[in-house]
């Protein structure tokens, strides 16, 4: 069991560099003098010179890179141009809203998600399987940033029913906090809902086709104890691997619906940061998210251990 | 080839058909000039001159949509091609050829790792935004998904009979490679790539939405939905009528694809793509 614990997280490692390679590498694509536009139009050379120094871009590739690699192992990203503030400390501030929208859209989608995808399994080819697939299908199609829009116009709006944009930490009003996230949350969870429908369905669809249900139901057990105990129990592993992914698409998700509904979040930090060419945020942006991402994945991977017997068995 | 009478097939194929003919005729059917301001005509309701408003400069909404609509095509078809090229290539050195399979895939694990959108918003944006940065940065997002599909078809290909007896006999790499492989691999590959486009769709709307896609005064619906935010109290048909066209054209290509993927395989119905 450890040692299977160990071959998963060993399998991270990799993964990790390439990333770490990736953000690292991202400003070395930057067309022309980054210092230069870093220190504005009004900057003199001297300025320009001190930027670029204390920035290391005045040190070879290497050495940049090393640098790099020796902040990583201290937890130090570099500082932030424009914020005057730690890009570490930055972005922690904002993950937790970040992170609270990814969880909060991708479990009311979960919650819904994943039962229509069972109802629609359980009909498959008659009228609710039709109704859930053409649903998600709609579901997936549409833009989220502009369903967070069209949420905002008629229930913000319109209805007023709900504050348009703006964040009141859970700390200080727990109602305020459900007001101010509801929406978001719930246009997150509406482009969610489509892809977790389909994919719990099919993955029930091929759980119910193997070779353990159908000597269940030949040893004369009721369908719907096929279903509660066997199919159930069967798909427990996809349905961890649709949250795993629908945890991907929730965070990507949720960058840009911070954007639409002026939440304090990374993806806000972010977006911002790009538009005022802010690199070394964009940088650990990227390379927070991706961790992040990656550190859901193993805990997926830990919960397949749990989950099959027959992943345990092997060790 | 019954599928082509399969109505979610058609349906597909009307809505993807009607925004890409209105967009390849726009500079005839346009009714006004997409980038020209009126400033007496600012925030107009839709009427029977502008069919669907105008925005905060006098610009008629429709004739904007109409050529955004084109650069979502565009840009969309581009990145499908291209990532289908990357993809492709990728997948198939590492399903074929195992030294480097181990080290590819890594590597695409490692670009997965981002969000597709977060990496592509950051790469137009150190590129510098325009049409093409947003070509190259969504086909580097998508490219690994692809290639992921591709090497998982190349390895279900090259154990099938037909491949191992051409080996047997001394057929040379190449020649199993491009008449036996490439064409088993073709449809899982052109599935595939019917969803890139339609999340290419998506992705450059995000894009342009946030302002790192092609710059202004080039219209486009992600744009168009952003000056749509700022005044949507006021002028709500701004922002709702490029996102029900965004909406159609990628539910037409969803609809495709689903319908494409049903009639080569019917066992993977309903998965994601």
């Amino acid at each position: 069991m450890l040692r299977l614990i160990a071959v998963r997280l060993l399998a991270a490692v990799p993964v990790l560099l390439v990333v770490s390679l990736v953000s690292f590498g991202l400003t070395l694509l930057v067309p022309g003098d980054m210092a230069a536009e870093l220190a504005g139009p009004s900057a003199t050379a001297a300025d320009i010179a001190r930027l670029r120094e204390s920035l290391g871009l005045d040190q070879p590739l290497l050495g940049r890179m090393l640098a790099w690699y020796a902040g990583l192992a201290q937890g130090d990203l570099g500082r932030s141009v424009l914020l005057n503030q730690g890009v570490g400390a930055a972005i922690l501030e904002r993950l937790p809203v970040t992170l609270s929208l990814a969880f909060l859209g991708l479990g009311v989608a979960c919650a819904i998600g994943i039962p229509a995808g069972l109802i629609a399994a359980k009909n498959v080819r008659r009228w609710p399987d039709q109704a859930t697939m053409g649903a998600s299908l709609i579901g997936l199609s549409l833009p989220d940033f502009w369903l967070g829009l069209l949420l905002i116009w008629v229930v913000g709006v319109k209805l007023q029913w709900l504050p348009t944009g703006g964040f009141i930490p859970l700390s200080e009003d727990p109602l305020g906090w459900l007001r101010s996230v509801a929406m978001p949350a719930g246009t997150l969870a509406l482009t969610q809902l489509g892809p977790i429908a389909r994919m719990t369905r099919s993955a029930a669809l091929e759980v119910a086709s193997s070779d353990f249900i159908r000597t269940a139901r030949a040893k004369g057990l009721s369908e719907i104890r096929v279903f509660a105990r066997h199919v159930l129990a069967g798909a427990l592993v996809p349905i961890l691997t649709v949250a795993g992914i629908g945890f991907g698409l929730s965070l990507g998700g949720a960058l840009v619906i911070e954007q639409v509904f002026s939440l304090p979040g990374v993806g806000r930090l972010v977006i911002g940061s790009v538009l005022r060419r802010d690199w070394p945020v964009i940088q650990g942006g990227l390379l927070v998210i991706a961790f992040v991402f990656v550190l859901v994945n193993l805990l997926v991977d830990l919960l397949y251990l749990w989950a099959d017997p027959r992943l345990r068995a092997q060790s | 080839m019954n599928f082509l009478r399969r109505p979610a097939f058609l349906v597909g194929l009307v809505l993807v058909g009607a925004v890409a003919i209105a967009a390849i005729a726009a500079g005839w059917i346009a009714p006004f000039d997409p980038v020209k301001n009126n400033y007496r005509y600012r925030l107009g309701a839709p009427n029977d001159l502008y069919l669907l408003g105008t925005d905060r400069y006098g610009r008629d909404v429709l004739s904007r949509i109409l050529f955004g609509a084109g650069v979502s095509l565009r840009i969309g078809l581009a990145v499908a091609v291209l990532s289908g090229l990357a993809g492709a290539s990728i997948g198939l050195i590492s399903g074929w050829w195992r030294p480097a399979d181990a080290w590819l895939m890594r590597v695409m694990d490692g670009l997965m790792a981002f969000p597709g959108l977060l990496l592509a918003i950051a790469l137009a944006a150190t590129l510098g935004p325009s049409e093409a940065t947003a070509i190259v940065a969504l086909t580097v997002a998508y490219t690994p998904r692809t290639a992921r599909v591709m090497r998982a078809a190349v390895l279900v290909a090259r154990a099938l009979d037909y491949v191992e007896a051409a080996r047997a006999v001394g057929a040379n790499t190449v020649r199993i490679l491009a008449k036996h492989i490439l064409p088993a691999c073709a449809a899982p590959l052109a599935v595939q790539q019917t969803f890139v486009f339609a999340v290419a769709i998506l992705a450059e709307a995000v894009l342009s939405f946030v302002g790192v896609g092609p710059p202004p005064p080039q219209p486009t619906l992600g744009s168009i939905i952003a000056d749509g935010r700022d005044t949507l109290v006021e002028a709500p048909w701004i922002a709702l009528a490029p996102g029900t066209v965004i909406a159609m054209l990628v539910l037409g290509l969803n609809l495709l694809g689903d319908t494409l993927r049903d009639a080569l395989d019917p066992r993977m119905r309903g998965m994601l793509r």
